[in-house]
């Protein structure tokens, strides 16, 4: 059994009056993963790519570069770019958040994907959010029905895989 | 103070030596015969061996421990040898504080046997109770510094680079003299006995972005084709044909890399503050010395 068992796991997602996505994943752990400060936010940050990578066994993976990253299919396909990390601390709660910038898994550049860290109680809730996202294969008017599905049943539970997969990551590099 | 320093003819110790000089005396320890220096008196020892290390601890308050064995076949079992002998031998002579310089990245999960061993390391020197002070650096940006010059070589010799994926890992590189700074401001230092301290340098970037940058400073723009498909043993004998680094070395250092080597906590910027070299700098400097 696991040292530091994740609680609370809770999955969710809903359309905004803007017509972008909000996605939300989030677990409650005991102990802090990483420390309130810079260091600990970019932690978040570095972990959540790294589980992408892992998820995917390396076919989907972050490439840096200065002014951003790209999330490539088996080194080519740019599925999304992103900004570069912005990372923020506030007493308990630290954040590192990366704006969407564009890529084929995005219909327009918008939106963000945010994982943070803060203090509930004597306890800390880890989170990821993606916020007015807009994706390609969501179902909208004009698009084929089959794109709908795509997303429903192919991105939408893959990145919920993937967060699980990041708070698991995030807690054994803890407790190792 | 009495400081002795093993593995003080490597380019870390090198740095370090002046600084403690100033303040403490220093005892220098290397396999072959030295001259004494300003402040400095050489030993002989050879801690894979276990000879010399009790006379070169004798009277110590501090021993520094910059040793590794990166580029030998069993490195994992020399360093651990090495590393209890060392801790053996502190425990005798009444040494109050062993200061190791391990690696970033150690703690992680899928950590490299490089890597691992560098935690390892650490363990092993506080096996006979004498408190550890370990600080954990990336790759030290210096002249001599193996990770550096693999850079460097790969910068100089290639207009065009195909590269494994490692390329995008982040790492946090730190200046040597800032490195060399931190390991002389811990000994002796209340708040340091028996911690372990991330040593990360001022700014995160990718491998990528290192060469990037290194190119730029030497007036270079190499074309970086990154691919899935390089193993770290066909990367290190690569390594091996356009670098001057050994592909005993760099196979250990290319399977570090797929880990990210980045500070996790800055306790150490708050117990020793002063203004860390930014990147490019530090980089010239190696470039000029």
């Amino acid at each position: 059994m696991s040292k530091h068992p994740l609680r609370a796991w809770e999955t969710s997602e809903r359309v905004l009056e803007s017509g972008g996505f909000e996605s939300r994943q989030r677990v409650v752990v005991t102990e802090p993963a990483v420390e309130p400060s810079d260091s600990g936010a970019r932690w978040l940050g570095v972990t959540y790519w790294r589980s992408v990578a892992g998820f995917t066994r390396g076919v989907v993976r972050a490439s840096w570069r200065e002014g951003g990253g790209r999330l490539k299919l088996l080194g080519g396909a740019n599925l999304l770019t992103f900004g570069p990390p912005a990372v923020a601390v506030d007493g308990d709660t630290v954040s590192c958040r990366y704006a969407i910038q564009g890529g084929l898994l995005a219909l327009r550049p918008g939106g963000s994907v945010t994982l943070a860290q803060r203090a509930v109680g004597s306890e800390y809730e880890l989170t990821v959010t993606v916020e007015e996202y807009l994706p390609t294969l969501a179902a909208r008017a004009g698009a084929p029905w089959w794109t709908g599905a795509l997303y429903a049943k192919g991105q939408s539970p893959f990145h919920a895989a993937v967060s699980r997969r990041y708070f698991e990551l995030l807690v054994r590099g803890r407790a190792a | 103070m009495r400081a002795t320093v093993f593995g003080a003819t490597g380019v870390i110790g090198q740095a370090l030596l002046p600084l403690l000089a100033d303040e403490n005396e220093v005892v220098a320890v290397s396999r072959g015969a030295r001259a004494a220096e300003d402040g400095i008196r050489w030993v002989e020892a050879d801690v894979a061996a276990g000879e010399g290390v009790a006379a070169a601890l004798e009277g110590a308050d501090v021993a520094y421990y910059l040793v590794h064995s990166l580029g030998a076949r069993d490195f994992e079992r020399q360093d651990r040898d090495a590393a209890r002998s060392v801790s053996r031998e502190a425990s005798r002579a009444g040494v109050e504080q062993i200061v190791y310089l391990g690696g970033l990245g150690g703690d992680d999960p899928d950590a490299s046997a490089h890597l691992r061993s560098r935690r390892e390391t650490g363990e092993h020197l506080a096996s006979d109770g004498v408190p550890v002070t370990t600080l954990r650096a990336a790759m030290v940006v210096g002249r001599g510094s193996a990770a550096f010059e693999t850079i460097l070589g790969l910068v100089k010799r290639l207009p065009v680079m195909i590269t494994p994926s490692w390329v995008s890992t982040p790492t946090q590189p730190i200046a040597l003299d800032d490195v060399a700074r931190y390991l002389a401001g811990v000994a002796g230092n209340a708040a340091a006995i028996g911690e372990a301290f991330d040593a990360g340098g001022p700014e995160v970037m990718t491998y990528r972005q290192m060469i990037e940058r290194i190119a730029v400073l030497l007036g270079k723009r190499p074309r970086i084709i990154e691919v899935p498909v390089l193993t770290p043993a066909l990367s290190a004998l690569w390594l091996e044909l356009v670098t001057p680094v050994n592909a005993s070395v760099a196979r250990p250092l290319v399977e570090g890399l797929r880990n990210p080597t980045i500070a996790r906590e800055e306790r150490l910027r708050q117990l020793l503050p002063f203004e860390l070299t930014p990147f490019d700098a530090a980089a010239r400097q190696a470039l000029e010395a």
